[in-house]
């Protein structure tokens, strides 16, 4: 039975050079299902056990009395095995959460912060724990449940008990410690375990010495363990600002385990090609993706080779989200862009510009697709990997590349494209030719300012390892004087991405000037624009950040 | 006992003071000190950190001008605080704790005085007006601690004298044992056991 045959007897014509390829019947999962672990299901339980003990008491005002006793008969419990012994034990596990105990531990934190330079982390840190105090002593006011009753309290305490507010304030700052010093990884997972051994101790604790009621200890627990995952999750994830103590940014979704599995079986089922190898590669490079560097196995049309991917996750579209503020309240209108709204429309949105730039003939990789991991939470695009190619910074230079390079600049002018980062990196060189990567910055009818700093770009990076004069004569080529002082006249400080901006000042030679003198006179283009969204924006930010500093201020109790 | 009453309101409450700046961990319910005392959550907690206490102040009516500044209650002493168009924030302090240092004070007592209770004066001064006065009990003592503004009149102590009164610890143990069937340890209440 030909292939043909075969494809036909199960309702498709399969594609005779990637046979393995299959579309995911209805109610199969994805290549990684988004799965709650053992302790997410744990904690979704408690978040449950709360919204149904809250609501009864909405729809029945008479079962305060069976909760009250019932919270009372499971301390009880508790309290009966009081002894003298028990109780000195006790106490001591119950000085975790004094505030001695808590202050030590938040000021030990934000001095590991300060000396690791770990600023962001900080900031979460210190709002987590302002997060977490105002609104557990808000909570308990409003609730204004009294201490346990018919028991003798053994130790001491402040306000309402329900939720403890101890028990809060220890956890935030116990896990908010976890995440912003413990590398991600096994030493994580210990610390995770030990945490919970903790509060589930010092809970016990405080309900043998009655001091809170056991719904309080748990709802103080859950709510500063929530609070801490969720800020640091959001705000720092570990995929893009991970805790590391080696040299290097190693900001990337670990691809081991069940993701590295997924990806092998979604690349072979949605791409037809069969992994043989996965391994990261330019981590230094890459901020916004994880880049992979995958072996495939020969397909009928091609040999065994390597294919570049590049996997990305909720956390790159929330990165490029605060990317785009900054960049916003920085430069106003110049980079005045929308953010994209989920992963999916940012894969969808690379793989589209690499697409179009691949069809107009531009020395971009050849696209392979869009492999789903997740269903819109993580998506890899895969594309062609050039092989044996060096950065531009690493190769030699004649005058076919210098040429290469002011083509591709005037092809996208003609076509109506920004690269938006043209940068070394960004620009390798096999075999004499000039290849392009990384498009995802890629503009479709930018602003003419944005198309000029490209070739600006395009020249300094030329001559970095040439010289001015033979790339602006050869510029001339392609480009006319009036157009070439518009780049140089557009391109100012942080309009050239920082790699190449670092290059120039180790290059020691002025290019930037060279390239002006040479160039007709022409005033500067200032990179500033203002609108009202750049002024409303702005304004929100500082709005926001005094607000902030206020909280801190207000709440510094919480640390002092 | 009505806590539960007010859980519903506590998301959306939470969600709206949180988000503002100026809110700090001290900020109170502007109703929580009203007497009858068995109304109000905040005198079990006051009971419940004073348990000898055998009264347990709360605010009968607030004077016109004067408002209700917030409350601080741990296991050792419970307060709140009013404040005063002419007073001033904080102008007058009310605590209850288990005893008082009266040393040096004037016995102000006088004959109507009921329930066992003296009364005592110190640290007097009219320019601003300032003064503590200590109505000592039976189990526990409450101090009004006066501190008023440099424009504020001293006859304003008096006014902040009728805003406050006393109730019976008894009728909010009576009050706790009805509605919860448990007992709220202490004064006027049977021994709750478990103490080691």
């Amino acid at each position: 039975m030909d292939t043909t045959t075969e494809g036909s007897e199960q309702g498709r014509r399969r594609d005779p050079d990637h046979p393995e390829q299959r579309r995911r019947p209805s109610g199969e999962p994805p290549a990684l299902p988004h799965e709650l672990g053992r302790s997410g299901k744990f904690f979704l339980l408690l978040v449950l056990y709360f919204i149904i003990v809250i609501s009864a008491f909405l729809v029945f005002p008479s079962l305060e009395s069976v909760f009250e006793r019932w919270d009372h008969t499971r301390q009880q419990w508790i309290t009966d095995l009081r002894t003298p012994g028990l109780t000195r034990v006790m106490l001591v596990v119950n000085g975790m959460t004094s505030s001695w105990t808590i202050r030590v531990i938040r000021w030990s934190v934000l001095l590991a912060l300060i000396v690791f330079r770990r600023w962001r982390h900080l900031f979460v840190f210190l709002g987590a724990i302002i997060v977490t105090e105002i609104v557990a002593y808000n909570a308990s006011t409003i609730i204004a449940r009294p201490r346990p009753l018919g028991i003798p309290i053994l130790t001491g305490w402040q306000g309402y008990s329900m939720p403890s507010r101890p028990m809060a304030g220890l956890a935030v700052s116990a896990v908010g410690a976890m995440y912003t010093l413990i590398v991600a990884g096994h030493a994580r997972s210990i610390a995770k375990w030990a945490i919970g051994v903790v509060l589930v101790l010092v809970g016990f604790a405080r309900l043998y010495l009655g001091v809170d009621h056991a719904t309080d200890i748990v709802m103080g627990a859950v709510f500063g363990v929530a609070v801490a995952v969720a800020s640091f999750r959001l705000f720092v994830p570990n995929d893009l600002f991970p805790v590391s103590y080696k040299r290097g940014k190693a900001a990337h979704l670990d691809i081991g385990g069940r993701r590295g599995e997924a990806i092998i079986t979604a690349i072979r089922d949605q791409l037809g090609l069969s992994v043989l190898d996965v391994k990261p590669v330019g981590l230094e490079g890459s901020g916004g993706s994880t880049p992979l560097r995958i072996k495939v196995e020969a397909t009928h049309d091609e040999p065994e080779r390597y294919v570049f991917a590049k996997l990305y996750a909720k956390s790159h579209v929330r990165a490029d989200r605060w990317y785009k503020l900054g960049r916003t309240i920085l430069y106003g209108a110049l980079e005045d862009e929308k953010p994209f709204q989920s992963v999916r429309r940012f894969v969808e949105y690379e793989d589209y510009t690499l697409r179009l730039m691949h069809e107009l003939g531009i020395a971009v990789p050849r696209p392979y697709g869009i492999v789903e991991i997740t269903p819109e939470r993580e998506y890899m695009i895969v594309m062609e990997f050039f092989e044996g190619a060096v950065e531009i910074g690493d190769a030699e230079i004649d005058d076919g590349v210098i040429d290469q390079g002011l083509g591709l600049v005037r092809k996208m002018w003609d076509e109506g494209l920004a690269h938006r980062d043209v940068k070394p990196a960004n620009l390798m060189v096999r075999d004499g030719e000039l290849k392009v990567i990384d498009v995802f910055f890629v503009q479709i009818r930018p602003s003419p300012w944005r198309q000029a700093v490209d070739l600006a770009n395009m020249m300094l990076v030329l001559a970095l390892r040439s010289d001015a004069e033979r790339v602006y004569a050869h510029a001339l080529t392609y480009f006319s004087e009036d157009e070439i002082a518009e780049a140089f006249a557009a391109a100012r400080g942080v309009a050239s991405p920082t790699q190449l901006r670092n290059n120039l000042k180790q290059d020691g030679r002025d290019l930037l000037a060279a390239f002006r003198r040479m160039a007709p006179e022409r005033e500067e283009v200032s990179i500033q624009r203002w609108s009202v969204r750049r002024v409303l924006l702005t304004v929100g930010v500082l709005l926001v950040a005094w607000l902030a500093l206020g909280l801190v201020v207000s709440n510094w109790n919480a640390f002092a | 006992m009505r806590w539960r009453g007010r859980l519903g309101r506590v998301a959306a409450a939470v969600v709206a003071l949180s988000a503002l700046a100026s809110c700090s961990a001290r900020a109170g319910d502007a109703t929580e000190a009203n007497c009858p005392i068995e109304d109000g959550e905040l005198f079990v907690l006051m009971a419940q950190s004073v348990p000898s206490a055998t009264l347990i102040p709360c605010i009968e009516s607030l004077p016109a001008g004067w408002s209700y500044g917030g409350s601080d209650v741990s296991n050792t002493v419970a307060r709140f605080w009013l404040n005063s168009d002419r007073g001033g924030l904080h102008a007058v302090e009310v605590s209850l704790e288990a005893s008082c240092r009266i040393t040096g004070s004037v016995d102000v007592t006088n004959s109507t005085s009921e329930g066992g209770v003296r009364v005592y004066l110190n640290e007097f001064d009219l320019h601003p007006f300032s003064a503590n006065k200590y109505f000592v009990f039976p189990g526990g003592c409450v101090t009004y601690r006066y501190r008023f503004g440099p424009e504020a009149e001293a006859t304003l102590a008096l006014e902040a004298d009728e805003a406050v009164t006393f109730g019976l610890r008894t009728v909010l143990v009576a009050q706790v044992q009805d509605e919860l069937g448990l007992t709220l340890c202490g004064a006027g209440a049977p021994p709750c056991v478990g103490g080691e």
